[in-house]
């Protein structure tokens, strides 16, 4: 049935042209608003992905890696006790003001890395080194951030919670799912800037062992210290995602987006391979009189799908590439993983397969005896 | 009525006591009403008769893709009545060939994927299929069309192609519905002529639909009806035994019936 399925689809090409049209609508869309989507939640739990930690302790029920509640400092003792740990490193997490050149001033979030270790530290350096933190008053901040601080140069002086801050670094991309910018510098300036007490600290940082089993760990540090949250970075990262998705709604609305967009591809394709066939009912009457079989006209129906899904994905995936080349920005990044391309894809081809069941419905009732009177 | 269906056993078309009517909004009209038609292997037989006589109908009986309410109907010495839907369509397919009146070709294929369609239904491989097709089309004197679209041909060439098409699959019994209709008297001659040369030299069997009454003389027999009733024509049947001397001119006319009662 190849040749007679490909011909006559190819043979109307205003019609396969509207058909694909729809195809690429769907693919696009899925993967770059599922791009927009994963982009956008995976910034909720960026410290935590990029943060190199195994583990993270914060207070009972932490929720969000950027709404921490202070910890003592001293479960860290507790937690290099347990066997596998290879380091504990506290971490700062906190809100504080930078004054503008303006006379305004923005709100940020303070980021507070060990010295030692720079658990945690910044990454994606575009300017100076990530480790240039330890230079006197040091913070980093992201260039993409720029115009929120009004423009500081690199080594310009800026007060930071009412205390002396110099940019040493600049990173490109580091961007949190909330407004403020984030700035990186030590734990004891961290402090000093959240004006927090040099007893607490947001978090504990673990590194493990070389082949030492997370979950197991885990449940070792548990059982030591109850009174503390205790999750594998992937774990955390998962939660944080899940507030943002749970308290927002971000989730039902990108879905339903989606979905609606996805309606509309589905209508366009569905309603072009219908018109397709009705223009075409008398010569599938025909094809029905020299005797093809139900199936070799539901095959030519399904091959036609199947090509039109095929074209328009392989269209569909290359426009997704464009889209996420000129439009991904870390503002808004279009993080599309293969998974999202291939779901896109398989999504498709169940709406092209959906489409063409419609019109064979409508050629199953096709008499081949009033079709060739007329 | 004769029994003449166990004499007949080896017949291409038994028909007997056939009757259709179409069920419409004003309730169900008679069309065919009680026919007995016969046609043996390798012969031509023409079936005429006034517009809106039932011709297509009892065509596209016998081409098993309408069925019939009464009667008997043995296509190839299969009881049609008997056959599943999917035996019907194998038997079209495997051995029937259709040349629709108005040609009914595939637009979005070439003259050559035309005439491939019947090879590919019967599952053909692609390239011994379209073999076959371009020496059809060059026995119908197309060959120098096969990578036109039908939108470019004439309708004689058209007309052409669809026969070329029904041949293609080599079907042991051939039914035209009016194929001369939209083509000029020199085309039609040629047509005919062509039809004439597969019964007379491949053996093949015919049943044509026509009112063109010039060309009756290429017929073995003329099979007349009126009124969804079949009634013998003496001169079709002298013009028959003029235009085909040595086919059928010793085989018995068979009586033709039609219960008057059944009709007006
Ligand atoms: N599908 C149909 N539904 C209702 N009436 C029909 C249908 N097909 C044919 N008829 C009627 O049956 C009669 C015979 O039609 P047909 O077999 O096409 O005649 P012919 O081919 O001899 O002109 C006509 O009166 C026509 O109106
Ligand atoms: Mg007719």
């Amino acid at each position: 049935m190849w040749p007679i399925a490909l011909k006559t689809l190819i043979a109307d090409r205003g019609k396969l042209l509207t058909a694909l049209v729809g195809v690429v609508f769907s693919i696009v869309l899925v993967n770059v608003q599922g791009g927009l989507f994963l982009g956008f939640i995976t910034k909720a739990g960026l410290l935590v992905d990029h943060g190199k930690a195994d583990i993270w302790i914060g207070h009972k029920e932490m929720h969000n890696v950027d709404f921490p509640r202070d910890i003592p400092r001293r479960w860290l003792n507790r937690v290099r006790g347990v066997d596998g740990v290879e380091c504990a490193q506290p971490y700062l997490i906190g809100w504080s003001d930078m004054t503008l050149p303006s006379g305004g001033f923005e709100s940020v979030v303070v980021v507070g890395v060990d010295r030692g270790s720079l658990l945690g530290n910044v990454w994606n350096m575009k300017k100076g080194r990530a480790d240039s933190i330890l230079k006197t008053d040091g913070i980093i901040v992201d260039e993409c951030e720029l115009a929120k601080l009004e423009f500081p140069e690199m080594n310009e002086v800026r007060e930071l919670g009412g205390r002396r801050a110099r940019v040493v670094g600049m990173s490109h991309g580091v961007m949190g799912f909330l407004v403020a910018p984030y700035v990186f510098t030590t734990f004891d300036r961290a402090a000093e800037y959240l004006r927090k007490a040099p007893e607490v600290c947001s978090y504990i940082l673990v590194q493990l062992h070389d082949g030492a089993d997370v979950r197991e760990v885990c449940r070792a540090i548990r059982q030591r210290m109850p009174e503390a949250e205790v999750q594998p970075s992937n774990v955390f990262s998962a939660i944080s995602t899940d507030f943002w998705m749970m308290r927002t709604g971000l989730g039902i609305s990108f879905g339903a987006a989606t979905l609606l967009g996805l309606l509309v591809g589905l209508v366009m394709v569905a309603e072009t391979m219908y018109a397709m066939v009705l223009d075409r009912l008398g010569e599938y009457g025909t094809l029905k009189a020299i005797g093809a079989t139900e199936k070799q006209i539901f095959s030519i129906l399904l091959i036609q799908a199947l090509m039109m899904a095929t074209a328009g994905a392989i269209c569909g995936l290359a426009a997704v590439s464009l889209v996420q080349y000129a439009f991904s920005t870390p503002r808004a990044p279009i993080i599309i993983p293969y998974w999202l391309s291939l779901g896109g894809c398989l999504l498709v081809l169940c709406i092209c397969l959906v489409s063409s069941l419609l019109p064979y419905l409508r050629i199953r009732k096709v008499d081949p005896h009033t079709v060739l009177q007329s | 009525m004769i029994d003449y269906c166990m004499q007949n056993d080896g017949a291409a078309v038994v028909i007997e006591g056939l009757e259709k009517s179409y069920g419409t909004a004003a309730g169900s009209t008679p069309v065919l009403k009680g026919v007995d038609f016969l046609v043996r292997r390798g012969e031509c037989v023409y079936l005429a008769g006034p517009s809106g006589s039932g011709k297509t109908t009892l065509l596209s009986i016998i081409g098993c893709i309408l069925s019939a309410d009464h009667g008997r109907v043995s296509i190839l010495g299969q009881d049609v009545f008997a056959l599943s839907g999917k035996q019907r369509t194998a038997l079209r397919r495997n051995s029937l060939g259709f040349v629709f009146q108005r040609f009914h070709l595939i637009r979005g294929l070439t003259t050559l994927d035309n005439v491939c369609v019947p090879l590919t239904l019967q599952g053909i491989c692609p390239t011994s299929a379209r073999r076959r097709a371009m020496s059809l089309l060059d026995a119908v004197g197309l060959a120098d069309k096969a990578d036109k679209h039908p939108c470019n041909l004439s309708a004689g060439q058209c007309q052409r192609v669809a026969l070329a098409r029904a041949l293609v699959g080599d079907p042991e019994l051939i039914l035209a519905d009016e194929p001369t209709a939209s083509l000029d008297a020199a085309n039609g001659q040629d047509v005919m002529e062509l039809f004439r040369r597969l019964t007379t030299e491949e053996g093949k069997t015919v049943v044509l639909v026509t009112h063109d009454q010039r060309i009756f003389r290429f017929a073995d027999r003329v099979f007349w009806l009126e009124n969804g009733c079949a009634v013998e024509n003496s001169r079709e049947a002298q013009s028959k035994s003029q235009g085909s001397g040595e086919t059928g001119s010793e085989q018995p006319l068979y009586a033709v019936s039609c219960d008057k009662s059944n009709g007006e």
